[in-house]
């Protein structure tokens, strides 16, 4: 069993770190944006880039590369602000989000943005994308792995259910696909709009190998991710259990900061509350 | 042009000769197979053939994924199936993604002559049209089915191949040229032009055989390629014969007869005839009637054509 060791806890709560302050970044550029979800997704996002998938920053499309699917392309802003600390591109070109052709947009696209993979935004189907990439991976010989990031929400779209059956069926054990349960999408919680649950028995049924974790906790995290396939000649699946706005004190766990119009007020705090995560952190 | 050919079983062989010639080249297939004529690719590539049973949505996602690792996905399935079903997918996963996937929707148009509308597809040119980047290929007899696979396979990006199921006449030789986006001049004319497409290129062929007996010296064009279109030949057309007819099975509204008002409204508007089902769901009965009820039979094109430039 893979075990994270604090140096390396201590790196990766950087990384998140950093990448919380690329997302308040591009938000301020906008002063608009998909937050909730992005800042629920951090660790995850972190966790992937950091730790686990081999990925090239200076060649985006090396062959051998792991490959990362946003299936909730709404939560792009963790995506952008992730391949900045990961150094795909500068930093300082997040400042164009919401500017006239940004290579931003408010979901992603593969053609525009270095180490994008696939073009999300319609909910659904990226666990869909994804499951072809590992089959093409598979049947090339290639290594490599695929991650399908989706939201708890985004579950209630057919295809998703679709994938989920073929993957099993075809044995696609090279596919990691994790759910950001924060338990809320647009119109309040999952439970009340249109529930899934119990996920990981739904999942188990549907053939994969199910793993459930605290979504903000490395240890667990990596712990998992590292484990893939679960079982051979199954897809995985993380459950990953998180707080929607993760990190910003004002909008944690509520429904109507999903896509939040930013007050010069909530920006402040904001920045007050990663100015603290920073001092617990580093002192 | 006596021997009549089934197009599926066409299609069938085309896939198995690219197959040959390209080992990226894979089948899926939508609990479809034999229907769709993959059996033979199935039987000689066998790993290179994926079953993913009735998820045309899912499989669309499928393609695109598989693509990006340099996989050529052809994925055949009943035309409505594979376009209005799935026709977001289409749009994002393989249009805006920018994917190297075919789409083969057969048993097009009316084909599902008893089975009705749910299966029969008369919007599937309209809808595919708008995806940019899409090449749309409607080929017109057995020798152009073949043409189009190749075409389709060797061609980088998208393409949407339409292909219906009764048997059609051979009307090209063997070495004819074809080009992605270039339409054919079948017969010189200056009267009237009729564009022929796809599944009724024949009857478009036979009407303007018709018309000529009647003295009247009809222009007629094959246009394969909905998209991208050669409006050059259409323009041309426009300008020197005055009066286009458009002959397509599919609705009116949307398809090469709306492509082809659109180009010369926009450029030299000349009269404009489609003809095509019009604003209704299809109805069920043996083809040939079914063709008739519609107006897309020879004889009634040429009727149509005589009122039109009367
Ligand atoms: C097909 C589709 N329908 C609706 C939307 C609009 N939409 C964007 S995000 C969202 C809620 C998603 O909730 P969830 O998957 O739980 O994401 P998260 O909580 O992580 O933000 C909706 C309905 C969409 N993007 N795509
Ligand atoms: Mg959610």
């Amino acid at each position: 069993m893979y075990s994270l060791n604090e140096n390396d806890e201590f790196r990766l709560k950087k990384n998140a770190l950093n990448i919380r302050k690329n997302i308040l970044r591009l938000i301020k550029a906008d002063r608009a944006g998909h937050l909730g979800g992005a800042l629920s997704s951090v660790e995850i996002m972190t966790a992937l880039y950091f730790q686990i998938m081999k990925v090239d920053p200076k060649n985006p499309k090396w062959e051998q590369r792991d490959r990362f699917v946003l299936s909730a392309g709404h939560k792009c802003l963790a995506l952008y602000s992730t391949l900045a600390e990961k150094g795909f591109f500068d930093e300082s070109l997040l400042d164009t989000y919401g500017s006239f052709k940004s290579i931003f947009p408010g979901h992603p696209d593969m053609h525009k943005v270095p180490g994008v993979e696939s073009n999300t935004g319609a909910l659904g189907h990226g666990l869909s994308i994804g499951g072809g990439m590992a089959m093409g991976l598979r049947m090339s010989g290639l290594k490599a792995r695929v991650y399908v990031v989706l939201g708890d929400g985004e579950l209630a779209e057919g295809s998703n259910w679709e994938a989920a059956a073929a993957a099993s069926h075809h044995g696609i054990d090279n596919l990691l696909a994790i759910i950001d349960r924060n338990g809320l999408q647009i119109g309040g919680r999952t439970t009340d709009v249109m529930s899934y649950e119990p996920l990981a028995e739904r999942w188990r049924s549907f053939g994969w190998n199910v793993r459930e974790v605290d979504g903000h906790n490395f240890k667990s995290l990596v712990e998992a991710m590292s484990a893939i396939p679960f079982e051979e000649g199954k897809p995985s699946l993380i459950i990953a259990d998180t707080i929607k706005s993760k990190g910003f004190s004002f909008a944690e766990d509520k429904a109507n900061y999903h896509y939040w119009k930013a007050t010069t007020e909530e920006i402040e705090q904001a920045e007050k509350d990663l100015a603290e995560i920073e001092r617990r952190l580093v002192g | 042009m006596s021997e009549a050919l089934d197009p599926r079983k066409t299609f069938g062989e085309a896939l198995v000769e690219v197959g040959e010639k390209n080992k990226n080249i894979i089948a899926l297939s939508a609990d479809s197979s034999s229907g769709s004529q993959l059996t033979a690719f199935k039987n000689r590539f066998p790993d290179r053939h994926i079953e993913f049973g009735i998820m045309e949505q899912g499989i669309t996602g499928f393609a695109a994924g598989l693509a990006t690792t340099g996989k050529i996905p052809f994925f055949v399935a009943i035309a409505p199936f594979v376009t209005a079903r799935s026709f977001e997918m289409f749009r994002n996963d393989l249009g805006y993604m920018r994917q190297n996937v075919k789409i083969v929707g057969r048993c097009s148009g009316l084909t599902y002559n008893t089975l009705g509308p749910t299966h029969q597809s008369l919007d599937d040119l309209a809808l595919i049209r708008t995806i940019p980047g899409v090449v749309v290929l409607n080929p017109g007899d057995p020798v152009e089915i073949k043409k189009v696979v190749h075409a389709a396979a060797e061609h980088v990006g998208p393409v949407y191949i339409r292909i219906g199921s009764p048997k059609m006449p051979v009307l090209f030789e063997e070495d004819y040229n074809f080009t992605i986006g270039k339409g054919i001049l079948m017969k010189e004319g200056i009267d009237v032009t009729i564009i022929g497409t796809g599944t009724l290129l024949y009857q478009a062929y036979s009407a303007a055989e018709l018309l000529a007996k009647d003295g009247i010296k009809v222009r007629l064009i094959n246009i394969h390629t909905i998209k991208p279109l050669d409006k050059e030949i259409i323009i041309k057309a426009a300008r020197e014969t005055g009066k286009i007819v458009v002959v397509e099975e599919h609705y009116i509204a949307g398809g090469l007869g709306g492509a082809v008002a659109e180009t010369v409204t926009e450029s030299f508007p000349v009269p404009v005839k489609r003809i095509g089902v019009d604003d209704q769901f299809g109805s069920n009965g043996p083809y040939d009637q079914l063709i008739g009820l519609y107006g897309l039979r020879a004889e009634q094109i040429a009727e149509t054509v005589k009122k039109f430039i009367s």
